[in-house]
């Protein structure tokens, strides 16, 4: 098997997806994504809902054509060479993708089959497969009658039967609550260290993003805007801290916006946004106002920027200081929040 | 190919580890063909008989002109008209199946015949050539027999009676050509007929004297005594049963819904993301394809398998006799369910590479099935359909229930029945797999 440069598994080039919509408009998910992913390394896909991150996946696990562009996976090109690409590739796709009616075994057993495994060799390697999701003692019952979180370790095991070189895991926590969450997080930090897997790790929650990727690309509208260690990307936008002046449902005016700007050393930025809480038949019962100021050392530019706010007649209710972090990223990137 | 084996093999699995699933595919036709079964047997009734159909409206046609061989007369279509429609004692004889089983009218005019066929008046029409006796008469200079085909024209709206007739007939012509022929079982029995018919006296006295000698180099190689026997299509016609025409359709019928579930289950796995988590195994689509349809095809055929073989002990119950109801040829049985499925398959296949969801398949599937259903006679007499019971031959049902019932009744001439179930199978498989091949790509 060869690889590419520098330990690089997974290289792609220009990847591109147009779907044709219903009402015949082409739908472009993805608009010539470029990754280059190394061996052993945690890379996640970073994007909101619709970014398309499912679509690159798919494309690059051989689902979907892609529309141009390629992927080689460990040098196989995943459109001429599907079967040898894929056979170094496991899955774990978003949804639960399992037989409800088989038996947590069964299923294991017949997704390795397809791999091309049997015999005693199967057997061992469904024996380890399950005593690494913790299901050992539930092997023989049906998926059915299993709870969220043991469907995920299930769903995930399948992906890990055949000894993959690379992981795909497409928002592996979506819909389950926290404790099985960082269960998932801490079986792929595992799989890392004790299996020098490398994982292809895509979600829109910035926080598991940041606390597990060696490398982090960020994807909005099928382009990736961003891309590198949490540290490059915050080094990107100016490493600025976000400060959360709550001013409730006082008015703030663009001339007391400006004056914050110009009376604190390394304000960059102050905007205000008005949320209306709405109460019973829509009435607005409340305003939530909060100022951001972006600056470089948010700590420090904090009591002079309290000081100018008394200044400039802005009533400071509670104050958060926010270090820099992916949500900065992206919202510095995209001008929206990562969660809209 | 053991990828296909694995994904069949998990098909057969789970349809038959699901109980609800067994009560609609096994449990539910084997309780209506029974009720419809017993029920149709119940009404013909009558000591112990078990000869389901009676008083098949049939007619005979006798064109056949008399033959003279030794310098004696013989009128060989004559004999058959006289088995249908027996004069005399043999006329009064209760154990006299094919008397009960038809209701024969002799007819001079074909053409008459066939019209009171197409216009419902009769099930089926015997009619017999110019040239029977003639073509059944072996000469010393011609021992090569090319006997002249008897017509059984058959009413496409009556499938089983008519294939009944079909069947008797053919049956004793072959028995006339074999040598295997007379008008009854024992010697006694044919003095009896040989003293009320002045013909077959004839024949008979003949025959006892120099007839077998002649006949034997051609007739009977082994040299046989000749012997007419009512015995063989006696023996024949009881083992037809209600429960294989019934059995069979409702057993084809609800297979057809197997077929169409398997086939769909495709676009359940895709909609459940298991078909992807295929597609991303270092498999073809063409590997999972057939996987899936193999699977549907041994769905189908276990099916109706256990569908026959529990008819099979109703039957043995119903009739308190040891017997296989399905014919001795069960060879030909397991191909013609076999191609059967195949033929159910493909179309499932079609329709659900055709359909966008799996809700439009199961409207259209069910669809789909009560239409072949409806038109190869497994819900009502298809004579009421009048010339839209043709539409019965466009179904995979009508050919293989028609099938069954001939191998039922001893008869091995189901080629056709094979190659249209096979020729629908091969088309239906090859169309699917190519629209569904280029819908995985999406
Ligand atoms: N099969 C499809 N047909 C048409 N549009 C699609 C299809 N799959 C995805 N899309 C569209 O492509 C975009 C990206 O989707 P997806 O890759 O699922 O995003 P993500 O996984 O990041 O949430 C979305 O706008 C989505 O509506
Ligand atoms: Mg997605």
């Amino acid at each position: 098997m060869q690889n590419g440069k520098n330990g690089t598994l997974v290289e792609v080039r220009d990847l591109a997806k147009t779907f044709k919509g219903k009402n015949g408009k082409d739908v472009a998910a993805v608009k010539g994504v470029s990754l280059d992913i190394r061996q052993g390394e945690i890379f996640s896909l970073l994007g909101p809902n619709g970014a398309g991150k499912t679509t690159t996946i798919s494309m690059i696990s051989g689902l979907l054509a892609p529309t141009r562009g390629d992927a080689r996976i460990g040098g196989y090109s995943i459109t001429r060479q599907g079967i040898d690409a894929k056979k170094l590739i496991g899955v774990v796709p978003q949804e639960i993708a399992l037989y409800p009616t088989l038996t947590a075994r069964q299923n294991l057993e017949f997704f390795g089959r397809m791999y091309s495994m049997g015999g005693a060799e199967l057997t061992k390697r469904v024996d380890e497969v399950l005593d690494f999701i913790d299901l050992t003692d539930r092997q023989h019952d049906k998926i059915e009658t299993f709870s969220g979180g043991m469907k995920r370790r299930v769903n995930i095991g399948v992906g890990l039967l055949h000894k993959p070189r690379l992981l795909y895991m497409d928002e592996p926590t979506v819909g389950i609550d926290p404790q099985n969450r960082r269960r998932v997080l801490d079986t792929v930090k595992r799989l890392q260290s004790e299996q020098g897997m490398t994982v292809l790790y895509t979600s829109h929650l910035m926080e598991e993003v940041q606390e597990i990727s060696d490398r982090i690309a960020i994807i909005d509208h099928g382009q990736i805007i961003a891309g590198g260690t949490l540290g490059e990307l915050i080094q990107q936008i100016g490493e600025e801290d976000r400060i959360f002046l709550k001013v409730g449902a006082a008015a703030i005016s663009e001339a007391q916006l400006a004056q914050l700007r110009r009376s604190v050393e390394g304000v960059t930025k102050a905007t205000h946004d008005r949320r209306e809480i709405k109460g019973e038949d829509d009435a607005v019962v409340d305003v939530d106002g909060v100022i951001t100021v972006l600056a470089k050392r948010g700590r420090k530019a904090l009591p002079p920027l309290l000081q100018a706010a008394e200044e400039a007649d802005i009533t400071v209710l509670s104050v958060e200081v926010r270090e820099p972090d992916l949500e900065a990223v992206f919202l510095h990137l995209t001008g929206r929040a990562l969660r809209d | 190919m053991s990828k296909i084996l694995n994904i069949a093999w998990k098909e057969l699995y789970i349809t038959y580890t699901d109980r609800s699933l067994l009560l609609v595919m096994i449990v539910t036709p084997l309780a209506l063909a029974t009720i419809i079964g017993s029920a149709f047997s119940g009404m013909v009734g009558g000591g112990g008989n078990d000869i389901p159909v009676q008083n098949i409206p049939t007619a005979i046609v006798n064109l056949d002109a008399p033959t003279e061989f030794n310098g004696q007369t013989f009128s060989m279509g004559q004999t058959l008209v006289d088995l249908f429609t027996p004069s005399g004692d043999a006329a009064q004889d209760a154990d006299n199946v094919l008397l009960a089983l038809t209701d024969a009218a002799i007819l001079s005019d074909a053409e008459a015949a066939r019209a009171g066929v197409d216009d419902g008046t009769y099930s089926a029409a015997i009619i017999i050539p110019a040239n029977f006796s003639q073509s059944l008469t072996v000469t010393q200079d011609n021992l090569s027999l090319n006997v002249a085909p008897v017509e059984v024209y058959t009413s496409r709206a009556a499938p089983v009676s008519a294939s009944i007739i079909k069947a008797v007939t053919e049956n004793i012509v072959s028995q006339f050509v074999t040598g295997g022929v007379t008008v009854a079982a024992t010697i006694g029995e044919l003095v009896e007929r040989a003293q009320e018919d002045v013909g077959f006296g004839l024949q008979f006295a003949v025959g006892s004297a120099n007839w077998q000698p002649d006949f034997a180099p051609a007739f009977t190689p082994d040299s046989q005594p000749i012997t007419i026997s009512q015995q063989t299509v006696s023996r024949q016609v009881a083992t037809f049963n209600p429960l294989v025409a019934f059995g069979a359709a409702q057993a084809l019928f609800f297979m057809i819904f197997t077929a169409i579930q398997s086939a769909n289950s495709l676009l359940y796995e895709r909609r459940d993301g298991t078909l992807q988590r295929l597609i991303a195994s270092p498999t073809s689509r063409l590997t999972i394809l057939l996987g899936k349809l193999l699977g549907a095809l041994a769905n189908c055929v276990v099916q109706v398998a256990l569908l026959f073989f529990f008819l099979n002990i109703v039957g043995i119950v119903l009739s308190g006799r040891m017997q296989i109801i399905w014919g001795d040829n069960l060879l030909l049985v397991a191909a013609v369910i076999f191609a059967g499925s195949l033929a159910a398959c493909g179309i499932g296949a079609v329709v659900t590479a055709i359909a966008r969801t799996p809700e439009q398949v199961n409207i259209v599937g069910g669809l789909i099935a009560m239409f072949f259903g409806l038109f190869s006679g497994a819900f009502f007499d298809l004579r009421s359909l009048g010339d839209l019971a043709i539409l019965g031959r466009a179904t995979p049902n009508y050919w293989a229930v028609d099938a069954f019932t001939q191998l039922s009744l001893g008869q091995t001439a189901i080629t056709t029945n094979l190659l249209v179930l096979l020729v629908i199978g091969a088309v239906t498989f090859v169309i699917g797999l190519g629209l569904f091949e280029r819908r995985l790509n999406v």
